[in-house]
């Protein structure tokens, strides 16, 4: 049963809703961002009300920013930049779009970007193409341009070891999406690089007695930790006592239980639940639903796959929903 | 012993050894059977539970209000839509023998909204017959009705876009004459929280949440306006009513209501900040009434169950007739948002003996959980409705102040008819 | 949906392991893009099962008028299972009308649990059994009005089937589960409650196999052309398979249509009108064990074994001698004779002319609690009695209402579980539960326990949260889903908070009955977080004063102190000029909130203080001024006036430190501003001091003043 809902320009590459998916961000081609909204909550037919340019390169990836935070968009674009935009309106002036803040650019290019969501403060994590991690943090909660360096570090698990001139392809952070200030922040990082000790995916905690990050779990087997990785999604969780993610590398789509609580060592104890190969199809981008039993999946075969666990907790491809030609 | 009684608690917890009922009724009237209770006379219970400092309130209804509720209603009939019902109004008579009622509903299958008039049918079963449909660009926010004398009745509308339109039901088959409007982005940025027509259908009063306060000159061919007032988002605006040909109110965050009079611009003329609240959180005025014969006096319906009087020779204590936190002098129909408030010209009628020139009118109300119902000053409320779902608005007919018509949450028009 | 269960032959298991998993459903998303599209597919899942896909064009030199892409959203297994309701607007009021049952059910189920607690006994299941009836019975009338088929009097004689409302396979199936598992006081009546039901709903077996219902609509449509009934095969065939599934009333009005019957005829057909009417007659009064009769229906009612027995015997015996009765001879009408004497063999129970005169094994069925084993209870023998009729008349297919007889037949409530789930959808899982754990222990247990491998959750309430996201997912029926989400003890609140947090705070409307629901269920976080989302919404795009009335709400007094502080420069910048009349309203609505109002407190008096200095400027003197040091005074002894501000105060009062008449302030007071002062300075020396933008001799030429206005009080005074 479908329903369509809005038609993009031409140009369009990307795509991003908001929070409660009543606002559409696509990125163009030619760097320009377009906003798409319905005139009230309950209608579903969306039409374009801003359009500006971010950027003379294409616009790769588009962000919503946290709610609390306002209406805001990270922007990467492929000279390496991200920016983000806020849309305001400044004392008795109409509401426009306006840049807050840049990061990156073409000689330190930037590969993902995401929004954590502690409820007291928007950190922001940036994967760089050396193979750099940096968190930010915001100074001010009512101000988007003022970003504070808050960590600098690299994607392995033992601290001592650094790696120089890593080239890295590609990059995929996830957050832990639970908002709460009770549980320490958390996200997990894997990258595409040509320096395997980076690529696969680490769990990293924010430590706030020390205020600094710690790798608390690494969701790859022994043989393949310099696996490529595609993409990351961290389900949602309404009251498992493990935590489930979902990690797509070039073996193809896994599906990670974490325990919630750390081992006397401090370590999270992980186990791979699933596996499924996905052969010749490089998986693009993985979602959860809001109650984290249904993971969605869309690849360079062009097709929708969802996977869901059954009452055995066996996981397994329960649709396939492919674009009629 | 099955007592009425209304409930209030938050959450599945043990009190004296007793397990409290989940939350799954709580905000709606029902029937509790009290032989599952530790106690058999629910008012000591009531009583323990508020010692003991839990969450859990027990409002009993007086057996005699509820007697009193029943024998007043004498029909009730739910029509489900298959449309969610924004607004909904009593048109004035077309014609001698035909009754109408104007609706303004949203089709959530097709994203169309649109304004209708159907005939309300009152033989035995009653029933709506649609009669004429204008589809509106966008969901209507307010909707209200006027006539001119001798003429044609007149329908204004406002969108959650920020359009305004006047609309002229043909009288003879009811269908929609001619229509004269105001662009969305010109009266209000964004959409238009309220609107009220005077009783002659001449002058049309606009406010939203972007502050402004517009004033449209109604003509047959075309709409004037100008702006009142522009608080540029410094005050937002939630309701409006006329008071007399150049004196209006409006209602707004925290419980404020301003007196307006055009002769005199520049702002409001007269505020009043609800500070009786003290302690409770504070609210939003959702709509006001002013009564033609005590223009004086609005009352106002709000967040928390709030109903008010707030009288202009007396601008500093409001009237409490129904509201959370407010001592012994009012009773608490309600806890959630009060959506409309009017005066019952029908309560009135039948029982002016009982009230003094001094007091506040009967007032109908309807509300998020689900209760219309009659709120007198120093009595006991009359409860007409307790639905499982909000009561978004309703109207009472002029002609026949008997009959009440409201529109329910769950995509359904009631039809009650009072004795 | 989790919570499938497939139907298995071993029932100790949920899920037989098989080592190739199902193969996936396959969908094609339909959407009016022009190919070639990009195997880039953009996915966002939206509330609930909701899901949006975006599909992008290829980007393409060529010039032509297609959209770059477009978004798609696919709701993914919800209202639409049942094919046969597929009105939306039907669905919601199923929707809307369910959730008052349900709640009352689990209000009673949690009353019963308190009860027995505190009495430290089993609740009485009697009175269990009557609620979840009450709920049942609630359920079905929202499934739709009870079907008909009862021809009267007055309408067309030739009017066989009336036409009504078509009947739901929802309804039936809710019904089926109604007769075995709610409806627990009628259980010796199952077979004839059957024979009712399927009366009501055989119509639904037509679109996929033979039924009897088929075999009268085909006939009816033939019968106005038909002159002499009864030298017509398909009549007989009508009266045989309508008088094999029971519906008697039809089998006579059949019978009287009988050409033996016109006036004309009466007189050389005789003998042959007295026996078709000796069969109506015996037709209408077979025994019939039940308690009562709808009215139109015909048959004799007998409650009780022994005395239905009696009936059935002397019935039979009845049957038997007209059968043996010498009139046949003197019947000249040979098909008329024949036909009649088959009829008698249905009620006599031949199995094979039963056989023949039905259609499917459901009729045959019914056919063999009618004439044959009426005394037939018990799951077991029922369930050995529908295999005998499946071996009778096999099917290539079963229908998805035979296959959940047989899984109640079969007591498998695993195969009921999937049947229900596959066949009808979320809503009918959800809601049927209850009746299946009423029904049976193994049931409850099956339902109740909790299990890891659905993350310690029961397998009722996997099938409660698959509703809730059904509902979540439509912006009219997400308000009801919380009901079903409290019900679920374990995961129910963790999906109430992601769905009250996905909703569109800024839309008033939806804040409004967001907290609403918040606050029923005391969830004070979450509404404070959409307030103050809102809070942060309006304030952003120039609703300044719902931007602080929402922040003040939702008591975020980290956001409000940075307000306080903008509103500051604002208030500063515009205190002069005309649009200061426009702060009035937001002052006014900070002013009394001062508890929650954090830094907002300090600028209801800074307002004062500059209105006080405003009227020293318009010439208003020595009273205004007085006024103003007051003002002055009280602001730098708040503590909630933030130090930033001191130094501006100051400044901004260089007029009244240096008020010419004599001294405004007198010792003590100067030297609480000097001590201010001097705190200031050390302050300023700490790196996290922020700077504001006044001229460098500010500082210095305040103190100058203060140390001024000190001489000259020391001297006055």
């Amino acid at each position: 049963m479908e329903k369509s809902m809005a038609t993009l320009e031409k140009g369009t590459i990307c795509s991003s809703w908001n929070y409660c998916s009543l606002r559409l961000a696509t990125g163009l081609v030619d760097g320009t961002i377009v906003i798409f909204d319905t005139s009230d909550p309950a209608s579903s037919s969306f039409t374009s009300t801003f359009k500006f340019k971010v950027s003379d390169e294409r616009v790769i990836k588009v962000v919503w920013a946290p709610p609390e935070y306002g209406d805001a968009i990270a922007c990467i674009c492929s000279d390496g930049s991200l920016s983000i935009w806020e849309e305001a309106a400044e004392d008795s002036e109409n509401v426009q779009w306006k840049q807050c803040a840049c990061f990156g650019g073409p000689m330190d290019e930037i590969l993902d970007g995401q929004f954590g969501n502690s409820m007291s403060t928007l950190k922001l994590t940036i994967a760089y193409s050396n193979g750099l991690v940096k968190v930010y943090e915001i100074l001010d909660s009512m101000e988007l341009n003022n970003w504070q360096l808050q960590a600098e570090f690299q994607n392995v698990t033992d601290s001592v070891a650094k790696f120089g001139k890593a080239s890295c392809s590609s990059a995929s952070i996830s957050w832990n999406p639970q908002r709460s200030d009770d549980r320490p922040a958390c996200f997990v990082l894997g990258f595409k690089s040509d320096t395997p000790q980076l690529n696969s995916p680490k769990v990293w905690e924010f430590d706030q007695d020390h205020q600094r990050w710690l790798p608390v779990a690494e969701l790859a087997e022994p043989d393949d930790k310099g696996i490529h990785v595609y993409t990351l999604a961290w389900a949602p969780n309404i009251g498992r006592p493990y935590e489930l993610i979902a990690v797509a590398t070039s073996n193809g789509i896994s599906i990670w239980q974490m325990a919630s609580m750390p081992d006397p060592s401090g370590r999270l104890s992980v186990e791979k639940v699933a596996m499924f190969p996905c052969h010749d199809n490089e998986v693009w981008q993985m979602e959860w639903d809001m109650s984290g039993m249904t993971l969605a999946t869309s690849g360079t075969d062009g097709r929708v796959r969802l996977w869901q666990s059954n009452l055995k907790g066996v996981w397994h491809e329960q649709a396939v929903i492919e674009p009629a030609t | 012993m099955v007592y009425v009684c209304k409930l209030r608690y938050s959450s599945v917890g043990l009190i004296d050894g007793f397990r409290l009922p989940s939350a799954l009724c709580a905000r709606r009237v029902f029937r509790v059977d009290f032989r599952y209770w530790v106690t058999p006379d629910p008012r000591l219970y009531s009583f323990r539970c508020q010692k003991i400092k839990c969450n859990l309130e027990v409002h009993l209804l007086h057996p005699k209000t509820l007697t009193m509720a029943i024998e007043t209603l004498k029909h009730l009939t739910i029509l489900p839509q298959s449309t969610y019902i924004d607004a909904l109004r009593f048109l004035p008579p077309l014609s001698a023998l035909d009754r109408y009622i104007v609706s303004a509903s949203f089709n959530s299958d097709s994203d169309e909204a649109s304004i209708s008039i159907h005939s309300f049918n009152t033989t035995n079963s009653p029933s709506l017959t649609l009669q004429s449909s204008f589809p509106s660009s966008s969901r209507v926010t307010s909707l209200k009705v006027a006539q001119k004398s001798l003429q044609n009745p007149l329908i204004a509308a406002s969108t959650i876009t920020g359009s305004i339109h006047i609309l002229f039901p043909n009288p003879i088959d009811a269908s929609f004459q001619s229509e004269v409007s105001v662009p969305e982005k010109t009266l209000h940025l964004g959409s238009v929280s309220c609107l009220d027509l005077q009783e002659n259908g001449s002058e049309c009063v606009s406010v939203g949440e972007d502050g402004r306060v517009n004033l449209i000159s109604v003509g047959d061919s075309a709409l004037d306006y100008r702006r009142v007032f522009d608080s540029k988002g410094l005050v937002s605006y939630t309701a409006a009513r006329w008071a007399s040909p150049t004196e209006f109110a409006t209602g707004g965050l925290g419980n404020a209501l301003q007196w307006w009079d055009l002769r005199r611009a520049g702002g409001p003329v007269s505020q009043f900040k609800g500070n009786w609240a003290q302690g409770a959180t504070s609210g939003i005025v959702h709509s006001i009434d002013i009564h033609p014969s005590r223009k004086h006096t609005c009352v106002a319906g709000g967040s928390f169950g709030s109903v008010f009087a707030w009288d202009l020779r007396r601008p500093q204590q409001p009237i409490v007739l129904s509201g959370i936190d407010n001592g012994e002098t009012a009773t608490c129909i309600s806890e959630s948002d009060v959506w409309e408030v009017q005066y019952d010209t029908f309560t009135s009628a039948s029982d002016h003996t009982n009230l003094s020139s001094k007091g506040v009118l009967p007032v109908m109300i309807c509300s998020e959980d689900g209760i219309l119902a009659v709120l007198k000053q120093a009595e006991e409320p009359a409860e007409l409705l307790a639905e499982n779902c909000a009561i978004n608005c309703f109207d009472i007919d002029r002609q026949n102040p008997s009959d009440v018509i409201c529109s329910l949450e769950w995509e359904s028009i009631g039809l009650l008819t009072r004795a | 949906m989790p919570g499938i269960l497939t139907p298995s032959g071993d029932s100790s298991s949920i899920i037989p392991y098989s080592p190739e998993p199902n193969t996936p459903t396959l969908y094609t998303l339909h959407h009016d893009l022009k190919p070639p599209i990009t195997p880039r597919i953009s996915i966002s899942w939206s509330r609930g099962n909701s899901l949006r896909v975006t599909l992008f064009r290829p980007l393409t030199t060529s010039i032509d008028d297609e959209p770059g892409g477009k978004v798609v959203d696919l709701k993914l297994s919800g209202e639409d299972v049942d094919t046969e309701i597929n009105d939306a607007a039907r669905w919601r009021r199923i929707a809307y009308g369910s959730v008052s049952p349900f709640a009352h059910l689990q209000n009673k189920k949690n009353a019963m649990a308190a009860l027995s607690e505190l009495r430290h006994s089993a609740p009485y299941d009697g009175e269990w059994s009557k609620y979840v009836l009450e709920y049942s019975k609630e359920i079905n009338s929202l499934l739709g009005s009870k079907k008909t088929s009862l021809p009267s009097l007055i309408e067309d004689p030739k009017t066989v089937l009336k036409n009504v409302e078509e009947p739901s396979s929802l309804k039936a199936g809710w019904e089926l589960l109604e007769i075995f598992y709610a409806n627990k006081q009628s259980h010796p009546w199952i077979p004839e409650q059957l024979v009712d039901w399927l009366s009501d709903y055989d119509a639904l077996f037509s679109g996929q196999m033979p039924s009897v219902h088929l075999r009268l609509v085909e006939f009816q449509a033939d019968l106005i052309n038909i002159q002499a009934v009864e030298n017509e095969p398909a009549y007989w065939q009508a009266i045989s398979s309508a008088l094999a599934v029971g519906w008697l009333d039809i089998v006579v009005k059949l019978l009287r249509l009988h050409g033996s019957y016109q006036l004309n005829q009466l007189g050389t057909r005789e003998t042959e009108n007295g026996l078709v009417e000796a069969v109506a007659v015996l037709v209408s009064k077979m025994p019939r064990m039940r308690a009562n009769l709808p009215s139109g229906k015909l048959g004799e009612c007998y409650n009780n074994k022994s005395d239905f027995m009696r009936a059935w015997e002397k019935w039979r015996a009845q049957i038997t001698k007209l059968d043996c009765s010498a009139f046949w001879l003197q019947c000249s009408h040979n098909q008329t004779k024949e036909s009649l004497k088959n009829l008698l063999q249905i009620l006599l129970g031949n199995t094979g002319t039963l056989s023949s005169a039905t259609c499917n094994w459901v009729e045959l069925y019914m056919a063999h609690f009618l004439y044959i084993r009426p005394f037939t209870s018990g799951l077991e023998s029922m369930y050995v009695l529908a295999q005998k009729c499946i071996q009778l008349k096999p099917a290539s297919s079963l229908h998805k209402l035979m296959r959940l007889m047989l899984g109640i037949l079969e007591e498998n409530t695993e195969v009921v579980l999937a049947e229900c789930s596959r066949s009808f959808g979320p809503w009918m899982i959800a809601h049927a539960t209850e009746l299946l754990t009423a029904g049976s222990v193994e049931a409850e247990i099956l339902l109740k326990e909790e299990r890891d491998n659905l993350g310690g959750i029961s397998i009722e309430e996997s099938h409660r949260l698959v509703y809730a996201q059904v509902l979540s997912s439509h912006a009219l029926t997400w308000q009801i889903a919380p009901i079903y989400l409290i019900s679920c003890v374990k995961h129910g609140v963790g999906l109430l908070e992601i769905l009250l947090y996905k909703q569109p705070a800024y839309h008033s409307q939806v804040l409004l009955k967001n907290i609403e629901i918040c606050r029923m269920y005391d969830l004070d976080n979450v509404s404070s977080n959409a307030m103050k989302i809102a809070g942060v919404h309006h304030w952003k795009h120039g609703r300044k004063g719902a931007g602080v009335f929402w922040l003040q709400q939702a008591r975020d007094e980290i956001r409000l102190n940075r307000i306080a502080q903008k509103l500051f420069d604002f208030v500063g910048k515009s205190i002069s000029d005309e649009s200061f009349e426009q702060w009035e309203g937001l002052i006014e609505l900070l002013g009394s909130e001062s508890r929650t109002a954090g830094g907002l407190e300090f600028l209801h008096k800074y307002r004062d203080f500059k209105r006080s200095l405003q009227q020293i400027r318009d010439g208003v003197l020595n009273d205004a001024a007085r006024k103003a040091g007051d003002a002055l005074i009280l602001l730098m002894k708040n503590p909630s006036t933030p130090q930033r501000f001191w130094l501006p105060l100051l400044f901004d009062s260089l007029k009244l430190l240096n008020w010419q008449e004599r001294p405004l302030l007198n010792v003590s007071q100067t030297n609480l501003l000097l001590n201010k002062l001097q705190e200031l300075s050390v302050a300023r020396l700490r790196p996290d001091f922020v700077e504001v933008g006044l001229p460098p001799q500010a500082l210095s030429s305040v103190r100058l003043a203060l140390a001024t206005n000190l001489g000259r009080a020391i001297l006055e005074e």
